[in-house]
């Protein structure tokens, strides 16, 4: 004890190490009355270590070239290399809790209003992590170079450039999609250029950007204070006793939830694998041969059943995006100070139809395009553009009936 | 009583971490390590000797380090090399005393210094007294056609590899007149 | 907890659970074909690895194998474990070029070292005018077999062996097991390629308790942590 006593000393007289730890983990207060849905931002942080930590030995034998990457995935990665498939599995398993911990982040945060005064910032920034998250896994899904990651590379690729259909504009609209479409591929035709681009975005681009994004959104977090589930900013002098600390408190709580995340996260990892490696993916890239079902991934699956409802392209493209600028402006469309659904009956209904409604969209992703499809996809996109639309309403009849309580609590 | 038990908890959070975490790494460390396996696999070369003309050496490959085959005149002197003093080789020998009265053999072409492919200078250099000579350029070793040491840093002569002599084949990694990895 | 707040965590916990249960186990709204092993041959494919003579240590894969070069390497080549089309095998070149840009196989632990993984664009490359020839007679290239079994799972490959023309209808594959011992043949093709794609039992076990116990070892982990927590916030007066 003696000697490492004296380290921490030594390092403390350089590092001013222990006020960093007493005023980032004990003297950060936190609400006592946290709920379960709280720790998914936990879960999120965990998996995004996971999925660098398993990155980097996929990265020592991934090999980024059109002859030899589904080889060195397939063969080397899987086979050769002691433990390799492990990796793999955790990399797979990874990407898709990571995209599932982050809606369910999301939801939380819409659920208890955490966007609002004065957390804007947080959302923002969350919003940009959410982008760069889509777009890593987008990345990432081209790697493997199996018969799925070429054609849902593709058909991604040619959704932006539905603006080329435009009612209005023509040349305009189809210059800016030509420009987007040849920026996303590296050129007219998937090459070497574009897998080799891909694969540095995936692997350090987005990665930095990610990084620095997260460590952004958490400083932003301590900076405004976790929302409260009653809605209600507490004054941290005034009630010191609807607050603990950090630490031990939240540490320990949210340690053993992680655990159990992650006892979670490792059956998937060691036995049930084949949803997140699909068997349609171990056949290689064929530019020749689209397979029967192709579909992007299951967190895309919304927008893109949105996308395909809609019997215009270029509309389909305007709905896409605009769910996407929805989520971004949700601190203006919800303007009310009122917080949290608790406290908001109205905003509760209209959290329900939206939950169900992007989980409907989703499972209606995965079947078969048909016209019932098409029309069901059409119902549950209103429900879910209907949320948002009517959020501004909602917020003026629920800022009528708190003023007309007296508006107290606040 | 709440103390201890307190403890005893953290003590097992302590050595259930730590063990999870060398649990982790040993698969890490497995994975990152492994190639050498692959690598070493090469184990067999045959070489056609038929065209080697004396004083000629051919480069190959075998378990992917540098091999030269080298074919001296049938009446070449080994003897009057001034060799560096106890650069021995595994055996404790000088190489010549292994290859000596075979004219064409394989040595492995990799400096025992730190690693360099020597050049052949068949015609000689100062250092080697004028006679053929390997010659390292990284840092100046000097090594006789058998791969003794002339001077320089080297420790020891070149490595020789297990060979054996089959009419006009020379089959580097199999058993013959040189039975292991000298 | 109130009433009201286990209403709501039954009502987001379980729409959350099936929603994630229908993305990741099983989806009731998907179509999937399904194809079945005919019932007497189901055996062989089930244990690739078993041995059918004790003496040499062949087993069903090895047997499978062998009638893989025999009747299907002429057109399909299975380069994961170094098999390529007759054509380029029998090419005395082929051998120098297998021993200079390949690597001799090596699979879940296990080394072949008469067989070598060529990396594509020099197999390709290398037979490329055989490969051309196949196009023009068959309209694309027979694929290559590595991960076929992965692809389309035992049932597929078994119906499709036996029957090509009835799963793929205008399929130029031709069907090449006939006769009495035809279902016994295409189940030991279909053991050899699941043998290719597939850990052996002991690497199977092995993965199965290393599963096993992370999971555990994740589980009391928690539990500890659990616990200590409730220790320790005693101790500090909060419950």
């Amino acid at each position: 004890m003696g000697l490492i006593q004296r380290i921490i000393d030594w390092i403390d007289e350089r590092a001013h190490v222990r006020e960093l730890y007493k005023s980032l983990m004990i003297d950060y207060k936190v609400p006592k009355n946290l709920t379960f849905p709280y720790v998914f931002g936990v879960f999120a942080l965990v998996t995004f270590v996971i999925q660098i930590v398993s990155g980097m030995v996929l990265l020592l034998y991934y090999k980024p070239s059109i002859a030899d990457a589904f080889d060195s995935a397939t063969y080397t990665i899987m086979g050769e290399i002691p433990f390799g498939w492990l990796f793999r599995h955790i990399h797979a398993t990874g990407a898709n809790f990571f995209m599932a911990i982050i809606y369910l982040h999301m939801f939380t945060g819409i659920y208890y209003n955490a966007y609002k005064k004065p957390r804007e910032l947080v959302w923002i920034v969350g919003w940009l992590i959410y982008l760069v998250l889509i777009l890593t896994a987008l990345s990432g899904y081209l790697l493997p170079w199996g018969q799925l990651s070429y054609w849902g590379f593709i058909v991604t690729t040619e959704i932006p450039g539905s603006l080329a259909d435009a009612p209005i504009f023509k040349d305009f609209f189809k210059a800016i999609a030509e420009t987007i479409v040849l920026w996303m591929k590296g050129g007219y035709v998937v090459t070497d250029i574009t897998l080799g681009r891909v694969f540095g975005s995936h692997v350090l681009i987005y990665p930095l950007l990610l990084l620095a994004l997260v460590g952004v959104h958490l400083y932003l977090v301590r900076a405004a204070g976790i929302s409260n589930p009653d809605g209600i900013e507490y004054d941290k002098k005034k009630h010191p006793d609807k607050f603990v600390p950090f630490h031990p408190y939240m540490t320990l709580k949210e340690g053993a939830y992680t655990m159990w995340y992650l006892a979670i996260f490792f059956f998937f990892v060691f036995f049930h694998i084949s949803h997140f490696l699909p068997p349609d993916n171990f056949e290689p890239a064929n530019p020749l041969k689209t397979p029967a079902h192709i579909a992007p991934e299951w967190y895309l699956l919304a927008f893109y059943e949105v996308f395909r409802s809609i019997p215009s392209k270029f509309w389909g493209f305007v709905a896409f995006s605009a769910l996407l600028l929805f989520l971004l402006i949700l601190p203006v469309l919800d303007w009310s100070p009122l917080k949290s659904a608790r406290r908001r009956p109205l905003f509760f209904v209209a959290f329900l139809a939206f939950m169900y409604g992007s989980m409907a969209l989703t499972i209606l992703g995965s079947m078969e395009p048909t016209p019932l499809n098409a029309k069901l996809g059409m119902i549950f996109g209103a429900v879910v553009f209907g949320f948002f639309l009517s959020l501004p309403i909602i917020s003026f009849i629920e800022y009528g009936w708190y003023k007309a309580k007296g508006g107290k609590e606040q | 009583m709440e103390a201890s038990r307190r403890d005893f908890i953290s003590l097992g959070i302590g050595l259930l971490g730590a063990a999870g975490g060398v649990a982790a790494l040993y698969p890490l460390v497995r994975a990152m390590l492994e190639p050498s396996k692959i690598a070493a696999l090469g184990a067999v070369v045959e070489v056609d000797i038929s065209n080697l003309q004396p004083m000629q050496v051919r480069v190959t490959s075998w378990k992917g380090k540098t091999t030269f085959v080298i074919r001296l005149p049938e009446d070449f002197k080994a003897d009057d090399y001034k060799l560096k003093e106890g650069a021995l080789n595994s055996k404790g020998t000088t190489n010549y005393e292994i290859l000596k009265g075979h004219p064409v053999f394989a040595l492995v072409g990799i400096c025992t210094h730190l690693g360099c492919i020597p050049l052949w200078k068949p015609q000689g250099e100062e250092a080697s007294g004028g006679k053929p000579t390997f010659h390292c350029p990284c840092h100046g070793g000097y090594y006789t056609p058998y791969g003794d040491v002339i001077a320089g840093p080297p420790p020891r002569p070149l490595f020789i590899p297990p060979q054996k002599l089959e009419g006009n084949k020379l089959i580097i990694g199999e058993k013959g007149f040189v039975q292991e990895l000298i | 907890m109130t009433p009201w707040g286990v209403i709501k965590t039954i009502i987001f916990g379980g729409s959350t659970l099936v929603f994630f249960f229908i993305l990741w186990f099983y989806n009731p709204f998907k179509h999937v074909e399904h194809y079945e092993v005919d019932e007497e041959v189901k055996e062989i494919i089930e244990n690739p690895w078993k041995k059918v003579d004790e003496k040499s240590g062949k087993t069903i894969a090895d047997e499978g194998r062998e009638l893989f070069i025999q009747r299907c390497a002429g057109c399909h080549s299975l380069r994961y474990d170094g098999i390529y089309v007759a054509p380029v095998q029998a090419d005395p070149r082929w051998k120098k070029v297998e021993q200079a840009a390949g690597r001799p196989v090596y699979r879940f632990g296990v080394l072949y070292k008469d067989r070598f993984f060529v990396p594509r664009d020099v197999y390709e490359a290398f037979a490329h005018e055989v490969l051309e020839s196949f196009k023009s007679s068959f309209g694309q290239v027979p694929p290559d077999l590595s991960t076929i079994y992965l692809a389309r799972g035992e049932g597929y490959l078994y119906r499709f062996i036996l029957n090509p023309n009835e799963i793929l209808p205008g399929t130029s594959m031709p069907p090449v097991f006939a006769g009495p011992s035809a279902k016994e043949e295409t189940a030991k093709v279909v053991a050899y390629l699941k043998s290719v794609n597939t850990p052996p039992p002991q690497e199977q076990t092995k993965r199965a308790i290393m599963g096993v116990a992370v999971i555990l070892y994740f589980v009391i982990f928690g539990a500890l942590f659990w616990r200590y927590r409730e220790v320790v916030l005693r101790r500090l007066g909060y419950h």
